[in-house]
């Protein structure tokens, strides 16, 4: 019996692996398992390799996992396509479609024996049930179900919702196929117990999304009135999902002619006093970074979603990787300064989405939400969130007292000015991208120039200071750190368990908030570390290089980082500290004592 | 210079006096509007004068108002500026960055030429005698006006031979 | 007549659309003109400053909402239209204008306005074209004429220029003029009755700059050549009659309008509206969106869970 089981799936496009994947979380998921499911699949738009891991736990998962527990592979060719991505371990339980007349004992693989491979005739079965062969994955649904003791009726549901518009033969030749894998497993058990330990706690219904998804709704939860975008992998979802969705709430949507135009358009919704967002990749923030420096001299809120893929210019569209941390924070000329936040995981995409809607309407500025592909297109179980401890921020806008003798750019204390919009009586002001006085008009006296940008910068202050947007996980007196975000921060809240089971002492830091820098909550995590690792995914380390630049880190805080498409595995992390830690001992412990 | 939806054949006396009212303060608005442009140009002279020019309609105009006033008091305006383009105001074509003050009056004297021709053309309209006479003051005010400006003129030098473009500076990129 | 606000009733005059703010236009500008035309059109329809969003994009004449008291963005080069597009969604209720010059809307922003028009938002955009980029000082523009010498074609421009009128009424615009401020009223006619215009308006105006224009290009010159459509007989309704107009563009000088479609077909936001409505009915408050991902039990199973 086991808590975890990972699954992984190779097959070509034609083979529904994916589907069978969405099938098998959706079920587990009602049971009252929680688990992440990712997918990865070549350049052709059809047919190309396809695969899928589906991780299953009874306890939280925060990251896809490591090595596969169990392997399905519907063709080697295509499964071999998948490399590290699918990792095949002295554990692993290989199954894999027998047509391929491949020897359990002769497998393709390099250097690695597997628990157990098993031949099953899918494609045979699914032919003899279904009529034709294109039924393999419900086959493979049948014999996972059965070998993992998964009830087979949510499934079975499942792949009746999915199939419902093409009648019920359809669904029932499915079912067939479905029972047959699931008679199969149960004909020929594996000699390696593979079995799920029931669900702990209560079984209660789980929310299942991914992270595009869940930042579209979040986002209309926090008021979104208008979304102005562009398809762009991996970020189309998001607009997809507010093409639904954002009508039903007095909102409207504009997928516009390019890049600059929807995130134009999603500035003059904010002029126009609306909450307003666009959503995009890499290529899309590099066109988008003069209308974000417009934002910022304009003092306008608006919301930008960064779904980071693998760069640079087109990179790899469908991969994930964590290098547009530099352009987040420096992008557009000129002395700005903006907020960026990341989520870790589909389930914080919630709240992150969140409070990046607050903070751009409380400091009235543009700021960059970095979700990753990973995050982004993965799905998860989610528990319920709670949406009334939600609190929803509104720009500060003027009063009637503040409209008389209007000044849109008030230099007040906080540096924040009532703002007002189109609409408004008495507030009429020219809004622009060129240096402005308090009233807003145009000037080039440097006296301006600076008091402008002081105010500008200024009113984020308080963001600086801000330590509600970090998670301080582990044992708080160990000395050795690691910090992490977006989706590499999950590996290593994972890392934090294997660690605590090694009798390893690790504390990890994540900040949700990127930048500004917060100096402090830096500074008091690595005063007590003797050694520590900045861990994501990018060449140059870019939190890292970020930190150099803004505070003294100690030279035993180094980069753990590698370019993207190269998922950290919570092992590797582990292992490295393992040396940090072995290290430390033999370099005497007793010089610097815990902070109690 | 037009005037838009004025039947001049049914044209009574206290909406030609309105209009001619409007007439000046389109005019009085325009010369300021050159002074400042002047200002901002670095032009003062030429700016003097339109300002100059400017507190003059600013006069005629309240001369008119307070006899429109004394005949037809709480009676309400029914004409407006939307009526008017440009019949004694200079066009907005007129002006240029260091014009010289003699060109500057020169615009001042086309615009009042052309406001002369507006109640000269205006008149064999007019079936309301007192709005004929109106006219007919309004008309030889301009013939006045226009001398004064003559004077203004006579009392400067002729222009030099040079163009101050030959001395300033390029037109600057922003 | 007086005009009346529709919501209070009271007169607007054209000096209530003019800001405080002193043009920093060379004296003797078209724009000078354009201006003024504008604060006497937006008079005659009437809105209050503070309903109206004037947004532009960079140069000379994208100075223009700073010296009205509406709502102005002066934004970036070539995307004013986007932006007032964004506007206009987010607020139907507002008077939308747009304005630039022909670099700003027929060079770096040429790619947004095919799309403006087939997108047919209620929006007039007006471009004040004279054929060079005078804020930069003096370089060649999409509609500079073939052979002309400027900074930037010292030895005379290789290109063709483009034709404003043409494109947009190839694009399908509802409603396409062209006015200068040679002729006035003319020019405040067009810019009236394109805001009047239910959907996308495009104005032309050949404002002519007066420090890198050529003689042939000044007003004075303008009102020689100039022929009001009006007057020639053309049928507004036959966009092909048009378009045989439209090509006169760089050697004659037509005004007034050029096409208007006699029935306009529906805007954006109307569409919007229709959606929106449709739409309401049946939608989770937004405290609870977050139900539209939940796994319900197959027998629980409702319409609307999310496509996996």
């Amino acid at each position: 019996m086991s808590k975890d089981l990972v699954i992984g799936m190779a097959g070509s496009g034609g083979d529904g692996i994916i589907s069978a994947g969405e099938s098998l979380i959706a079920a587990v998921a009602l049971e009252g398992y929680h688990a992440i499911m990712t997918k990865s699949f070549g350049s052709q738009i059809r047919g190309g390799e396809s695969s899928c891991r589906v991780r299953i736990s009874t306890r939280p998962v925060l990251n896809p996992g490591g090595t596969l527990d169990a392997a399905v592979a519907l063709n080697w060719d295509d499964f071999l396509k998948f490399g590290a991505e699918l990792p095949v371990g002295g554990n692993t339980v290989v199954i894999y479609e027998a047509k391929s007349g491949v020897a359990p004992d002769k497998l393709p693989l390099v250097g690695v024996a597997p628990a157990e491979a098993i031949a099953v005739p899918i494609a045979e079965l699914a032919k003899q049930t279904a009529g034709t062969d294109r039924a393999k994955n419900t086959v493979v649904l049948g014999l996972l179900a059965g070998w993992f003791g998964i009830n087979g009726d949510a499934i079975v549901a499942g792949i009746r919702k999915r199939l419902a518009k093409k009648g019920v033969k359809v669904g029932d030749a499915a079912e067939r196929s479905f029972k047959a894998g699931m008679t199969w497993a149960a004909e020929h058990p594996l000699a390696h117990e593979l079995r799920l330990d029931p669900p702990e706690g209560q079984r209660g219904p789980k929310l299942l999304t991914d992270g595009n998804d869940m930042c579209a709704a979040a986002a209309i939860f926090a008021g979104c009135q208008f979304f102005g975008g562009y398809p762009i992998t991996p970020s189309s979802e998001i607009m997809q999902f507010m093409s639904r969705e954002i009508w039903k709430y007095g909102g409207a949507l504009l997928q516009a002619e390019d890049e600059i135009a929807g995130v134009g358009a999603a500035l003059g919704a904010s002029f126009a006093g609306k909450k307003a967002m666009t959503a995009t990749s890499g290529p899309g923030m590099s066109l988008k970074t003069e209308i974000i420096g417009l934002a910022t001299i304009a003092e306008l809120p608006l919301v930008i979603v960064n779904v980071q893929r693998g760069g640079p210019s087109t990179g790899m569209p469908t991969k994930s990787e964590q290098a547009d941390l530099f352009q987040a924070a420096f992008s557009a000329h000129g002395d700005v300064v903006r907020p960026v936040l990341a989520p870790t995981t589909v389930a914080d995409t919630f709240r992150i989405t969140v409070d990046a809607f607050n903070i751009a309407e409380r400091y009235q500025t543009p700021v960059i939400v970095l979700s990753d592909q990973e995050i982004a297109q993965r799905k998860e179980t989610v528990d319920p969130i709670d949406t009334s401890k939600f609190r929803l921020e509104e720009r500060r806008r003027p009063t009637a007292a503040e409209v008389e003798d209007y000044k849109r750019f008030r230099n007040t204390d906080s540096g924040i000015s009532p703002v007002s919009h189109p609409g408004m009586p008495g507030g009429n002001y020219l809004g622009s991208g060129i240096e402005h006085n308090e009233h807003g008009d145009p000037t080039a006296s440097g006296v301006m120039h600076a008091r402008m940008n002081d105010k500008r910068f200024r009113k984020l202050e308080p963001l600086r200071h801000e330590r509600n947007l970090f998670l301080v996980e582990g044992d708080p007196g160990a000395q050795l750190g690691l910090v992490s975000w977006g989706s590499s921060a999950g590996v290593c809240r994972e890392v934090l368990v294997h660690a605590q089971a090694e009798g390893l002492r690790v504390k990890l830091l994540v900040p949700y908030l990127l930048y500004p820098v917060v100096e402090e909550t830096y500074r008091e995590f690595f005063a007590s570390v003797r050694a520590g690792l900045v861990v994501e995914q990018s060449h140059q380390g870019q939190l890292y290089r970020i930190l150099r630049m803004m505070i003294d880190v100690p030279a035993c805080v180094q980069p753990f980082c590698r370019s993207g498409a190269n998922p950290f595995r919570p092992r590797e992390i582990v292992a490295r500290l393992r040396e940090l830690t072995l290290a430390m001992q033999r370099h005497g412990s007793n010089t610097r004592q815990p902070q109690e | 210079m037009s005037l838009r939806g004025i039947d001049f054949t049914a044209l009574v006396l206290r909406d030609a006096l309105d209009l001619a009212i409007l007439v000046e303060e389109e005019a009085e608005e325009r010369y300021r509007e050159f002074s400042s442009q002047m200002d901002l140009h670095d032009t003062p002279d030429a700016a003097e004068f339109f300002r100059f020019m400017s507190r003059n309609e600013q006069k005629h105009g309240a001369e008119l108002a307070a006899r429109r006033r004394e005949l037809f008091a709480g009676e309400p305006r029914v004409v407006t500026r939307a009526q008017l383009f440009d019949v004694e105001a200079p066009d907005y074509d007129a002006t240029r960055a260091f014009m010289s003050p003699r060109a500057a009056m020169q615009v001042a004297l086309r615009a009042e030429e052309k406001a002369y021709a507006f109640f000269v053309a205006a008149l064999p309209h007019l079936r309301d005698a007192g709005v004929r006479a109106l006219f007919e003051e309004l008309r030889d005010e301009e013939v006045v006006h226009q001398d004064l400006v003559k004077i203004e003129l006579g009392k400067i030098p002729p222009d030099p031979d040079v163009d101050p473009e030959d001395f300033t500076d390029e037109p600057l990129a922003q | 007549m007086t005009t009346t606000t529709a919501n209070t009733g009271h007169a607007c005059a054209p000096g209530d659309y003019k800001s405080d703010l002193k043009p920093i236009w060379c004296p003797g500008c078209g724009d000078f003109g354009v201006l003024q035309c504008v604060y006497r059109a937006l008079a005659a329809i009437g809105r209050e400053a503070h309903e109206i969003a004037f947004v532009s994009g960079i140069g000379c004449s994208s100075r223009i909402p700073g010296y009205t008291t509406a709502y102005g963005f002066n934004s970036v080069h070539g995307r004013a239209l986007p932006i007032a597009q964004g506007i206009k969604a987010a607020n139907p209720d507002l008077l939308v204008l747009a304005a630039g010059g022909d670099g700003d809307g027929f060079s770096i922003g040429g790619g947004h306005l095919p799309h403006a028009v087939r997108r047919n938002m209620d929006i007039t955009y007006i471009v004040m074209d004279n054929q060079i980029y005078g804020l930069t000082k003096g370089q060649l523009s999409p509609t500079s004429r073939h052979g002309r010498k400027t900074v930037t074609s010292p030895y005379g421009n290789l290109e063709e220029p483009v034709n404003p009128l043409m494109y947009v009424l190839a694009y399908g615009a509802p409603f396409v003029a062209q006015g200068t401020p040679a002729d006035m009223p003319g020019l405040t006619a067009v810019i009236e009755e394109g805001i009047r215009y239910p959907g996308f308006a495009f104005v032309n105006v050949q404002s002519p700059c007066v420090t890198y224009g050529s003689e042939d290009q000044m007003i004075k010159a303008q009102k020689e050549i100039l022929q009001p459509l009006s007057k020639m007989g053309h049928d507004a309704a036959n966009r092909i009659a048009a378009m045989d107009l439209a090509q006169h563009y760089g050697k004659d000088l037509y005004t007034g309008v050029f096409y208007r479609n006699p029935v306009p077909p529906a805007t954006y936001e109307a569409l919007v509206r229709g959606l929106q409505a449709s739409k309401q009915a049946g939608a989770l408050p937004r405290e609870r969106i977050l139900d539209l991902f939940l796994q319900r039990e197959p027998q629980d199973e409702e319409d609307g869970g999310s496509e996996t």
